[in-house]
């Protein structure tokens, strides 16, 4: 009889803990996803909007198996998208090579300096985004201060273009996210057991080798891990490209934002999202089986 | 109100594993908790002392028999509504509250007024020599302050009974022997019963008055220090409890002893004054301590086990002697330090011929089971 | 051999020098150049002044009509008050169901556990552009009219996740025997959440927070989507000030910014510090 009624009440605990919450998250995350879903195979309306037919052309147009009847096939959205892919992946391993050798000097810092050195690298992480982008505005700009450091030292004698370009792009998206990549680079680095190292030299490895099959194995959970945080954001950004990329360099997100804002063409919209969302799986896909691969080792390497 | 402090009837508990199919815990366990008693629940690990120790403050429970602490049944009383308290494996202090109100918890739930609070705490720190630390966070203090800290948490609502789950394990070596003899000497002190969970032997043997060696949720024996020691009930317990040569064979009479023949041809001879005689023919096993062997020489009268020396160890205390029968059987014994030339010329020869007293062979009836456990 | 070694350690030493240049030279020369008198160019330094700060208070200043904004005060004013307006409530509301659903699978087992852990990792890993025009989309076919309603709803569906990964973190650390240690003592369930869990769950939760407040404050692409025409939050107003072309005050405006989060920051890490 007791153990029914504590049942009970667990249960009703259990409800007032976790109801508001799955409630809200069903109706305003779940549900406007699905919705997306459908819409990105509904047939646009003329004046925004949506028709309600199936219409699998939003996708025609992008893949190329539109009926030409109602839509065309423009390469140009595949190739809109391989360079979202290119810019982003270029990003990914640019906040790396960036990331990797500092959080190693840091982890080998005196406890007080480490601190304070995290503390540094992570203050950014709370100032506005879009602060930090438009600085770079200042600094890449024609008459910016990037140029203006060449010109003083004579490397350049007229200024370059340098903002409005794919590079311009890169160092907006590597500067806002580099926190995102240290961190977990750094978690695993500090983590390294410095006695293996020492291990791989007794056994006769050279620095490089040291660092190519025992450093970079041990470190390599955080790297991905970083890699994904940063990917993610990367690939549908539009706020970057919008900054830094002005009219002349379009991502993705920047083509969604144009469909939803601009041309009100919001069936192919979501189909342009819905293509983002299935490279985040796809990327999320593999993290998973690599989490998994690694889990089955870790009984073997304890 | 009957002698006992606490009483377990058919205690039976299983787990189910995360694999499928369950493991048992506790296999219907009599046990019997004298007053002001130091009982110590020994075996290895999984052998459901703490699991036993957790159906007493009820944290487990069971799925079937009876808790009776002080006389009354709390089988299905909460932990929170047993008179009992804990010193846990790893102390729980919690790590946000200072000294003084970690010790004086039990008080400000029971809601004791201020002033009485107050004192009892400073008196339970000042039992456990901690006096005046009351405002410091358990971080700040070294695994003994720590450890005396949970103690003086757990005696202070005046428990009928204090459960230790190991609790010296994280101490190095001369911290907890110290610690042996204060709990013992504050078990005295309290007039309380203590119940201690340790896998550690020689800590069992210093402290209990009484102990009971668990092994696959049932208790193997229980009974003083000096018996279990000396007179195992099992293989089990023998080899459990200190080192311990084991001789499997058949019972034979020969005079007033016991000769027990191994497969491969040793002759053990037993007086067996007192404990278990076996009948002609039987199985037994024979258990000769380490301790219990002596070198002596070609013509020493009584009987003897002739070995090779594979290694000889000193500690300071003594001399181990490692070796085999001829036959391969090995073979662990113990000779005192002030026999050095002996043990010299032995090791020197790679032989040594053990003597042994047949009234200091203590005989088991060979279950088999008990030897095959002790291989796994 | 060794000098090699050293010529890797001051390498690295040199790099990591180089790293923090990178990191913070930008946000130096913002500063900088907001006391900077030239109006057109902004990185030509012609002298110190006060007056984009003076115009951005509504002070007497000699800056010419032209380098400034139209009415930028006033919309720069408003927007900071919805900014606010909509931190207050989704921090309020993420807090409070994502502690809640922590608490809920910490203490709790459930079939579907592993499965509801994932929901709600979900919309941290969603690119924000997705969920920003799911939203519309939502939101325009449930014919909820845009404004700071639909932002702090829209908010709340990622914060939510950020506040529970943030407490989550802070109970997987806590040791359950002491909830043992404390029902031993004779606390009842409720005495031993209210006295043992609550107390040390209390800064994972003003850690979540305080991560929910920031990232509100920030929140660019989602708001930009549900935010309909009329209102603004300071990100939007500043974003649109950029696409308007660049001028001297937005300097100013930056480093306000900068010196508001920067102590924010400052003053929870320093927290988190002295909580240990």
């Amino acid at each position: 009889m007791s153990t029914s009624t504590l049942r009970g009440r667990r249960r009703s605990q259990l409800g007032i803990l976790l109801g508001p919450a799955s409630a809200f998250l069903a109706i305003f995350f779940l549900c406007p996803l699905l919705i997306m879903l459908v819409y990105s195979f509904l047939e646009p309306g003329l004046y925004g909007g949506a028709e309600w037919a199936f219409y699998p052309d939003n996708y025609g147009r992008i893949l190329g198996f539109a009926n030409p009847e109602f839509e065309d096939y423009d390469p140009v959205y595949i190739s809109i998208f391989l360079r979202s892919l290119k810019i982003a992946l270029i990003t990914v391993a640019a906040t790396l090579l960036v990331c990797y050798p500092a959080a190693f000097q840091i982890s080998r810092l005196p406890d007080r300096w480490k601190n304070f050195a995290l503390f540094l690298i992570t203050l950014p992480f709370f100032a506005s985004l879009i602060v930090r982008l438009f600085i770079w505005v200042l600094i890449l700009k024609k008459t910016g201060f990037a140029n203006m450091v060449l010109a003083g030292l004579h490397i350049v004698s007229h200024p370059l273009e340098l903002i409005y370009t794919e590079g311009a792009i890169i160092v907006g998206m590597v500067y806002v996210f580099i926190p995102f990549m240290f961190l977990p680079v750094y978690a695993s680095v500090e983590k390294l057991d410095w006695s293996l190292v020492r291990a791989s030299q007794d056994l006769g490895a050279n620095g490089f080798q040291t660092f190519w099959r025992v450093i970079f194995p041990l470190t390599l959970p955080g790297v991905v891990g970083g890699s994904i945080i940063v990917f993610i954001p990367a690939l549908g950004n539009f706020i970057v490209p919008a900054v830094l990329g002005g009219a002349k360099v379009m991502m993705l997100g920047n083509l969604i934002e144009q469909q939803f804002l601009g041309a009100r063409n919001w069936p192919f919209g979501a189909a342009l999202a819905m293509l983002v969302m299935a490279a985040v799986l796809a990327i999320l896909f593999f993290y998973i089986r690599f989490e998994a691969r690694r889990g089955d080792d870790a009984p073997v390497l304890r | 109100m009957g002698t006992h402090i606490v009483q377990l009837e058919r205690a039976t508990k299983a787990f189910a594993l995360p694999e499928g199919g369950t493991i048992t815990a506790l296999h219907g366990i009599d046990l019997d908790v004298e007053r002001n008693e130091f009982l110590t629940l020994l075996g290895p690990s999984g052998c459901g002392k703490t699991t036993l120790l957790h159906a007493i403050s009820g944290f487990v429970q069971l799925d079937a028999g009876k808790v009776r602490i002080d006389g009354d049944d709390v089988s299905d009383r909460p932990p929170h509504r047993r008179p009992v308290n804990t010193v846990f494996q790893n102390y729980a202090l919690f790590p946000h509250m200072n000294v003084g109100n970690n010790v004086g918890y039990a008080l400000d739930i029971a809601g004791t007024e201020r002033k009485e609070r107050n004192q009892r705490v400073g008196a339970a720190l000042e039992l456990v020599g901690l006096a005046g630390l009351e405002n410091r966070l358990p971080r700040q203090l070294s695994g003994g302050q720590q450890q005396r800290v949970a103690l003086a948490r757990a005696i202070i609502a005046r428990p009928k009974l204090l459960l230790l789950d190991e609790p010296l394990s994280a101490l190095d070596r001369n911290l907890r022997q110290a610690m042996q003899i204060e709990l013992k000497t504050l078990q005295a002190e309290l007039g309380i019963s203590f119940i201690f969970v340790t896998h550690d032997q020689e800590e069992a043997l210093t402290m209990s008055d009484r102990l009971a060696v668990l092994n696959k949720g049932v208790i193997q024996q229980i009974d003083t220090s000096r018996t279990v020691y000396d007179r195992p009930t099992n293989a089990f317990v023998a080899s459990f409890i200190g080192a311990s040569n084991l001789f499997e064979g058949t019972a034979a009479r020969s005079g007033g002893n016991t000769l027990i023949a191994t497969a491969d041809g040793l002759r053990i001879e037993a007086a067996c004054s007192g404990g278990w005689k076996p009948g002609d023919g039987a199985a037994a096993t024979a258990l000769i301590r380490p301790e219990q062997f002596s070198l002596v020489g070609p013509g020493a009268k009584g009987p003897t086990i002739g070995i090779d020396i594979e290694q000889v160890v000193f500690t300071g205390l003594n001399f181990q002697i490692h070796g085999h029968t001829p036959s391969g059987r090995r073979i662990v014994a113990i000779i005192a330090a002030v026999r050095q030339a002996d043990v010299a010329s032995a090791e020197a020869d790679g032989k040594a011929r053990l003597g042994y007293d047949p009234a200091a062979v203590h005989l088991l009836p060979d279950d088999g089971t008990a030897a095959a456990e002790m291989a796994a | 051999m060794g000098s090699l070694r050293n010529v890797g350690v001051v390498g690295l030493f040199g790099y990591t020098i180089l790293f923090f240049t990178f990191i913070y030279l930008p946000i130096v020369l913002i500063v900088a150049y907001s006391f900077n008198s030239d109006p057109i160019n902004m990185m030509n330094w012609s002298g110190f002044t006060f007056d984009w700060y003076r115009q951005i208070f509504g002070l007497k200043n000699t800056v010419s009509e032209n380098a400034l904004y139209i009415e930028s005060t006033e919309q720069l004013l408003n927007a900071l008050r919805n900014s606010l307006t909509v931190a207050a409530f989704t921090t309020t509301i993420a807090t409070v169901l994502g502690t809640a659903t922590a608490l809920g699978l910490y203490r709790f087992n459930f079939l579907g556990k592993k499965f509801y852990r994932v929901l709600l990792f979900a919309p941290m890993l969603m690119p924000d552009i997705v969920l920003g025009i799911a939203l519309l989309i939502f939101f325009v076919g449930a014919d909820v009219s845009l404004g700071l309603k639909t932002i702090i709803i829209g908010q709340c569906s990622f914060l939510i996740s950020y506040v529970f990964i943030v407490v989550s973190a802070r109970l997987a650390g806590m040791d359950r025997s002491l909830e043992n240690a404390s029902a031993d003592l004779g606390a009842d369930e409720w005495t031993t959440f209210r006295r043992i869990i609550l107390p040390q769950a209390m800064p994972g939760v003003i850690g979540g927070a305080l991560l929910a407040f920031i990232i509100s404050m920030d929140d660019l692409v989602i708001t930009y989507f549900i935010s309909g025409v009329d209102t603004q939050t300071l990100p939007i107003f500043i974003f649109g000030m950029l696409r308007r072309g660049i001028k001297p005050e937005i300097n100013a405006i930056a480093t306000l910014m900068l010196l508001f989060s920067f102590a924010v920051a400052s003053l929870g890490l320093y927290f988190r510090s002295r909580r240990g």
